[in-house]
């Protein structure tokens, strides 16, 4: 169990009639990296402010290492924890040494100077985020991402065991963002405890080892960031339809949003799509996005379909790697087959192993083929696949169309009618 | 790299002691330029041996020079040359220090009141014809009227424990126009002659002063310069906003008031003896900065020198123009500092804004 560095019990902040907070209890211990996320207004700053000890309680507390933060004096709450706010104008022509210095204040007797070893550390630090350079420059000259970047050496000269930032990232561009969090994470990792209110989800999730979600004026969900950004808990808190998934080829959590088409009169259809090799992404896509009940089948493990079946977090018939589809496999995606309202089949490139997808259309109801290939060209079984493609698309229940038509029929609500 | 930079921070130091050295030295040579020139010219030699007299220790070493010139260096131009380093002095770090309380370069202490109350409290002794009993009269109800308008400013502006800049400004302009108003109205009952005792003394200026004047000022205006200094690197804290401020562990509240008392009370200290004089609040701190930097532990040390040099200048150039008479030094700092006011002004908006 690591040691709790800052808590806060059943806390709520009030401006004058209007609850900003409401009930937030949250413990946090040395070391961790926490993200506070939330729409705007959803009270995000006031709390990273009430966890600081900026604005009054109306009700509960907030413990800094179990005392209660109103019992600690001026500097030495300044000397546990540094607060970087949204946006500070420097004005006056102060240089990045200046005001990396005025961090040492907390530590210094009111008649006494910056002493040597004062200076020594805010060097350091402008060391550590790569503003020494500019020690001497005046801020209000510098870029976003340098003053940014000064800002934090402030902050870090500091040195508290807790930091918090107030949206560091705001207004900077999206390498300069990157930099900022991976700042923060290399110091939680040398044990320090950072507590930063973000915009950016995908970045919060990718750095944070937890998050806090604001929404409506109080918590709904504490985590790790997998447990905190879900579909579930986007939709309640932005209101968002979004599709939470591993992104496979950065390693990091991904959020796909979208506007859901919640009038779609056929939501609820159950489809089912016979995909594979990626020729099925963007049909799982579009028909997600509009509310279709959607399994899929039978595809390769690994395959780019299946990521996006993860992706969306769909029921997907698996085969086997580099084998042809097994009976189970096949008896299965038939039975899926028969429980859909319609049926859609890629154009898919035919070859041993996923041969019985194409057999296994033959049982659809209503089959939708999508073809933007010549079947000639997807053919690897020396024109086996071609004779059956070729008698699968005369039968009576199957229209043949391009992506681009099925996506017209789709928004006109044609695509039962195509085929009845 | 960090030696380098090191050097270049020693450098920083060194060029602030520089420029207040030369500072110094001019400011002196236009003390001793100031008291040597006038209708009866003292060779500067004999200036700076009656100085010498005074002084203890060394006073046995200086020859001795003719009683006239003795009276006119030590009895009159003396205290008018010491009255003027005094208010300049007061003035530029008073000036320096509300510009970085209000994180503005255009504020000075007029703008909470500091003037219009001296003024009101200048016109009030007047009116009720108290200032022939003593010299000191007017002064104590000038500094008595910009304390209490500084006073109402502040607490027209505190809010649940706060000061917001803005309100306290917008507070400023507010008690400036009450106190103008009632300054007004009571100018329009007063009889000729006493409206032209309080314009000669709404007009500030340095002629007549006296030994007492200086004895008057003196230690509260010594007072206050040397507090302000001791502040001045939680001024550099302050100047980086409220939050800032508060983050690092600055007790805000206490701090702005204590400057904004302190730096007020110089002021009317300076305006009681010399009545109103602007400009030099305003434009001494800002070349100052420009020279010197924004960092205040050299820049209101500096800004008092420059002050005192600025004042004195003007002072000397009033002599200077239509000798015997004089243009009071009020006008002359305003001469002198409204086009480079409106200088400031247009270069401040074609930057887009206050940096």
């Amino acid at each position: 169990m690591t040691q709790e560095i800052i808590a806060a019990c059943n806390t709520s902040i009030v401006f004058g009639e209007k609850k900003i907070l409401e009930n937030i209890t949250c413990s946090i211990s040395a070391g961790e990296f926490v993200g506070i996320i939330g729409p705007n207004g959803a009270g995000k700053s006031t709390l990273l402010l009430a966890l600081r000890g900026f604005v009054p309680l109306a009700a509960g507390e907030v413990l800094l290492a179990g005392r209660p933060i109103t019992t600690l004096s001026d500097k030495e709450l300044a000397r546990q924890v540094a607060y970087m706010q949204q946006e500070v104008n420097v004005g006056f022509g102060f240089t990045a040494l200046e005001v990396v210095l005025t961090g040492r204040y907390p530590y210094l007797k009111w008649w006494q100077h910056e002493q040597a070893e004062d200076k020594a550390i805010a060097h350091r630090y402008m060391e550590f985020t790569g503003v020494e350079a500019l020690a001497e420059k005046p801020v209000h000259l510098m870029s976003g991402g340098e003053k940014q970047r000064v800002l934090l050496a402030k902050v870090l000269a500091q040195e508290t065991p807790l930091i918090f930032l107030d949206e560091p990232t705001a207004s900077l561009d999206l390498v300069y963002q990157e930099e900022i969090f991976r700042y923060c994470q290399l110091i939680s990792q040398q044990g320090k405890t950072v507590l930063i209110v973000a915009h950016d989800l995908k970045l919060a999730a990718k750095f944070c080892s937890r998050l806090l979600l604001l929404a409506e004026n109080t918590m709904i969900a504490d985590g790790p960031p997998e447990k905190v950004i879900t579909k579930e808990n986007l939709q309640a808190a932005y209101g968002l339809h979004a599709a939470v998934f591993m992104n496979k080829v950065t390693g990091n959590l991904d959020i796909h949003t979208y506007a859901a088409d919640d009038d779609n009169p056929n939501k609820d259809t159950k489809v089912h799509i016979i995909c594979g090799g990626g020729s099925g992404e963007k049909i799982i896509r579009v028909l997600y996005e509009r509310g279709y009940r959607l399994t899929l089948g039978v595809i390769q493990p690994g395959d780019a379909d299946a990521n996006a079946a993860e992706a969306f977090h769909l029921s997907c018939l698996l085969g086997q790697p580099f084998s042809s589809i097994d009976e189970l496999a096949a008896e299965e995606n038939r039975r899926k087959i028969s429980a859909a309202d319609w049926v859609v089949l890629s154009d898919l490139t035919y070859g041993e192993q996923n041969i019985d997808n194409l057999q296994a259309a033959f049982t659809a109801k209503n089959l939708i083929v999508i073809e933007d290939t010549p079947i000639e060209k997807r053919d690897f079984l020396e024109g086996k696949a071609i004779e059956l493609y070729t008698k699968l698309v005369k039968m009576p229940q199957v229209a043949v169309m391009t992506f681009p038509q099925f996506i017209t029929s789709l928004e006109k609500n044609m695509l039962p009618a195509v085929h009845r | 790299m960090r030696e380098t930079m090191r050097k270049k921070t020693q450098g920083n130091r060194d060029k602030a002691w520089k420029i207040m050295m030369v500072l110094s030295i001019l400011l002196l040579c236009i003390i001793v330029f100031s008291i040597s020139w006038g209708t009866i010219r003292v060779p500067w030699e004999d200036t700076l041996a009656i100085i010498g007299q005074h002084v203890p220790m060394i006073n046995g070493y200086f020859p001795s020079v003719n009683a006239e010139f003795q009276a006119v260096v030590w009895n009159i131009r003396m205290p008018r040359v010491l009255v003027g380093v005094l208010v300049g002095a007061a003035l530029g770090v008073s000036g320096a220090v509300m510009q970085g309380v209000f994180g503005n370069p255009l504020a000075d202490p007029g703008i909470i009141g500091v003037s219009s109350g001296a003024s009101f409290g200048a016109v009030t002794a007047i009116a009720l014809g108290l200032t022939s009993y003593s010299i000191f009269v007017m002064p104590m109800f000038a500094l008595a009227g910009s304390l209490a308008a500084v006073s109402a400013t502040v607490f027209l502006s505190m809010s649940r424990g706060k000061i917001p800049v803005m309100t306290l400004l917008l507070s400023g302009v507010a008690v400036s126009m009450l106190m103008g108003a009632l300054t007004s109205g009571i100018l329009t009952l007063m009889n000729e002659y006493r409206v032209r005792e309080y314009l000669f003394w709404v007009v500030g200026g340095l002629d007549y002063r006296r030994w007492e004047h200086v004895y008057l000022a003196v230690v509260p205006i010594l007072i206050g310069l040397i507090v302000l200094c001791l502040l001045a690197r939680h001024l550099n804290v302050l100047v980086l906003g409220e939050q800032e401020a508060r983050s690092v562990g600055v007790p805000v509240v206490a701090l702005r008031l204590l400057l904004l008392f302190v730096a007020a009370a110089t002021t009317a200290m300076a305006v009681c003896v010399s009545g109103t004089i602007g400009f030099v609040g305003l434009i001494v701190p800002h070349i100052m900065r420009i020279i010197v930097g924004p960092e205040h532990r050299w820049l209101l040390p500096s800004s008092a020198l420059a002050g005192a040099l600025f004042l004195v200048f003007c002072d000397t150039l009033g002599r200077m123009i239509f000798p015997p008479n004089e243009i009071r030094v009020g006008i002359m700092t305003a001469l002198l500092g409204a086009p480079y006011f409106l200088y400031l002004l247009r270069k401040t908006q074609q930057s887009g804004g206050i940096s």
